[in-house]
């Protein structure tokens, strides 16, 4: 589909690009060819034809007018319309008029009937068969009326043969079907080079797309590695740690200084964010086995809002008790929903009445479809393509692994995960599990 | 009499810290060693209740101590406690009848009730009309390890959580007599630490998916033993004070 598109812009393109080049060898070939016919006019004219006397000043005004008449007219549209239709179809009358202009300068030779034939040729550079139409009947009709006239003018003679225009006529039909197929050749290749050259563009895209997810794999699992051995380091001293402040607490949280026992606690909360944001970097490193089990939607979703601490939002869950029950990952399942929940609860800007809903349908022969929606601040339409990158974040305080924990965590249950938002309005993500296999 | 417990981990500031808040409880006379070595060496002087070891340590793991372990003192609780994520050297432990596994940090309040628990020596009661089922069930879980009962009827099952030695209860949801919602909550009322793990088949009605749907743990029929295993650990591994404390908020 997409690819058809590429490939019929790509022959547009060159098409009119052809149409341009062409139209700007006429510009030269008209203004060539009104010099040629003055000089033509000046030369030759005078003793090819009307004879001894030198009173033919009439062909010397003929060339200079009537040949700036023809020229003008095709010079200004291929200035004001270059590669327009109207232009190759004034050209090709102009170019078939100076072909009978110049045969009348040479008093009807039969070599200058050539003009013809050449003019034809050049008008096939176009590559479009129309072009021929008005050029042919131009010089049809230039023949049979100046035949019938001023047959002097057109054939160098005053009786030529009744069936001498006939003649004429299907030489130019017969150069016409050799050039009407190179046209239709030519287009045809054109198309064919379009669509080669959208096929390579798409290879192209591919490879340069494939090349980008190759180094964003590379660089998460770097990140990857290294939150696992980091977060591994740091879990033994933290539990050190957290067990001796435990242990101070106990045994001097009640000392008359009341700022021992205040400052015991903001150790306590402060390790405790550590060990959750450790946590958080091991979620995302860590590749175990996803572990599948029977999950209850309404009962995980449950877990999650108790873990999340509400603020200003209300957290409403209206998944259905009696969904079908998904086989999911628990653990990992319900780590993506406190994620998105949240986020969806810190969203909400100071000062509204927040809510986050989170909703499930599907289940048996239809996919699972999760959602969760809060009227939060939304998020600006350059950051939704990013959300789900590891390290992005538009948070001051935030690792920017939380959405990727959640893409990833769909991913490993082969399902897809989508965003919605507008600025002020709010987000809403969409979750999409597959049917579960019959 | 205390309940004798062995603390095993190669970090001593990891070590001695645990100890020392395991020791603010009376209940508990605790004991540490600094590896694999060491506690199998005092467990073959002095008999324990319970052994919490750390899992990756120099010389023999905690699996392989867990091992060990058994043979020397089968039907001692093993407490694992791990800085890693769920490997397959603790899920083979888990299968292999380790009481449960605690991360690394957990809150000291957690692992002392997780000893406590342990220290009970609990059952898992197996409650299912079909006796046959319920007794190959029991009979696989003691063959792994862990210590289980069957329970025939809601009655039974009401019976046996009054003596007050069970902690999880897998529960078969479509039985006679009383009805389940009515034997979650009998059982509720006598023990609120006690965790289900509802057993259901797919065809199950509305009102039990959504009665399973609020309980621990949730198991589609025909339930493997292995899976089984893992949902008990897993059961005893969350939180049951919270668990308590959400049910009561």
């Amino acid at each position: 589909m997409d690819f058809d598109r590429r490939s019929q812009e790509l022959f547009e393109e060159q098409r009119q690009a052809v149409y341009r080049r062409t139209d700007r060898m006429f510009v030269w070939l008209m203004v060539s060819q009104w010099l040629f016919g003055i000089v033509l006019a000046l030369t030759f004219s005078p003793y090819g034809w009307e004879g001894k006397v030198r009173s033919t000043h009439a062909h010397v005004f003929a060339a200079v007018f009537l040949g700036a008449a023809i020229s003008s007219l095709p010079l200004i549209l291929a200035r004001t319309h270059p590669g327009a239709p109207v232009t190759r179809y004034v050209i090709a009358v102009a170019q078939m008029l100076w072909s009978a202009l110049l045969i009348h300068l040479t008093g009807g030779r039969i070599e200058t009937h050539f003009h013809v034939f050449g003019s034809l040729a050049f008008l096939a550079f176009y590559r479009d068969w129309r072009v021929l139409v008005p050029a042919t009947l131009t010089v049809s009709a230039d023949h049979l009326a100046r035949g019938m006239l001023w047959p002097e003018s057109v054939y160098g003679i005053v009786s030529p043969e009744w069936w001498r225009f006939l003649e004429h006529a299907f030489w130019v039909v017969f150069e016409d079907i050799v050039l009407v197929a190179s046209c239709v050749v030519g287009v045809r290749e054109m198309r064919d080079n379009a669509r080669k050259r959208a096929e390579v563009e798409a290879l192209l895209k591919e490879v340069r797309d494939f090349q980008e997810q190759l180094v964003r794999t590379e660089k998460l699992a770097a990140v990857g590695q290294l939150a696992a051995s980091v977060g591994h380091e740091l879990r033994n001293p933290l539990s050190a740690v957290q067990n001796a402040n435990t242990y101070i607490r106990k045994r001097l949280g009640d000392t008359a200084d009341p700022k021992v026992a205040q400052f015991l606690g903001i150790i306590d909360r402060e390790l405790g964010a550590c060990t959750k944001t450790i946590a958080d970097l091991l979620d995302f490193a860590r590749e175990r086995p996803l572990a599948l089990g029977p999950c209850p939607l309404y009962r995980l979703v449950d877990e999650a809002v108790q873990l999340v601490p509400a603020g200003r939002a209300k957290i409403v869950n209206e998944v259905p008790e009696e969904l079908t029950v998904p086989a999911l990952d628990r653990e990992l399942f319900r780590k993506a929903l406190i994620n998105l929940i949240q986020n969806a609860a810190e969203s909400i800007p100071e000062g509204r009445e927040g809510r986050v809903i989170v909703r499930a349908d599907g289940g048996g022969p239809h996919p699972w479809h999760i959602t969760i929606e809060d009227n939060g601040a939304g998020i600006p339409e350059e950051a939704l393509p990013k959300v789900f990158e590891p390290l992005f974040t538009t948070k001051v305080k935030g690792t920017g692994l939380g959405l990727a924990i959640v893409a990833s965590a769909v991913k490993r249950h082969h399902g897809t995960i989508a965003v919605e938002s507008r600025v002020g309005a709010g987000t809403r993500f969409s979750i999409e599990l597959p049917a579960a296999a019959a | 009499m205390k309940t004798r417990i062995l603390v095993v981990d190669d970090e001593p500031s990891v070590r001695e810290t645990l100890i020392a808040n395991l020791e603010l409880d009376d209940r508990f006379d605790v004991t540490g060693a600094e590896s694999g070595a060491q506690a199998l060496a005092l467990v073959e002087k002095q008999p324990f209740e319970v052994v919490l070891t750390d899992v990756r340590m120099p010389g023999m793991n905690g699996v392989e101590l867990f091992r060990l372990l058994t043979r020397a003192r089968p039907g001692m609780p093993v407490v694992l406690m791990t800085a890693f994520a769920l490997e397959g050297l603790v899920q083979e432990a888990v299968r292999e009848g380790v009481f449960t596994v605690l991360p690394k940090p957990s809150q000291v309040d957690t692992v002392v009730h997780t000893l406590a628990q342990a220290a009970r020596r609990p059952f898992v009661l197996v409650i299912d009309d079909e006796a046959s089922l319920a007794f190959s069930t029991v009979e696989s879980l003691r063959t792994a390890g862990v210590r289980a009962l069957p329970a025939y009827d809601g009655e039974a099952a009401v019976h046996a959580v009054e003596r007050g030695t069970v902690d999880v209860c897998v529960l078969d949801m479509v039985m006679p007599g009383l009805s389940t919602e009515d034997v979650v909550q009998l059982i509720r009322t006598r023990d609120d630490t006690i965790a289900f793990i509802a057993v259901l088949s797919d065809e199950a009605p509305a009102s039990l998916m959504r009665l399973a749907a609020r309980l621990e743990g949730m198991l589609h029929k025909p339930v493997d033993v292995g899976t089984l295993i893992d949902a008990v650990a897993k059961a005893r591994q969350a939180d049951a004070i919270s668990r308590h404390h959400a049910r009561v908020a």
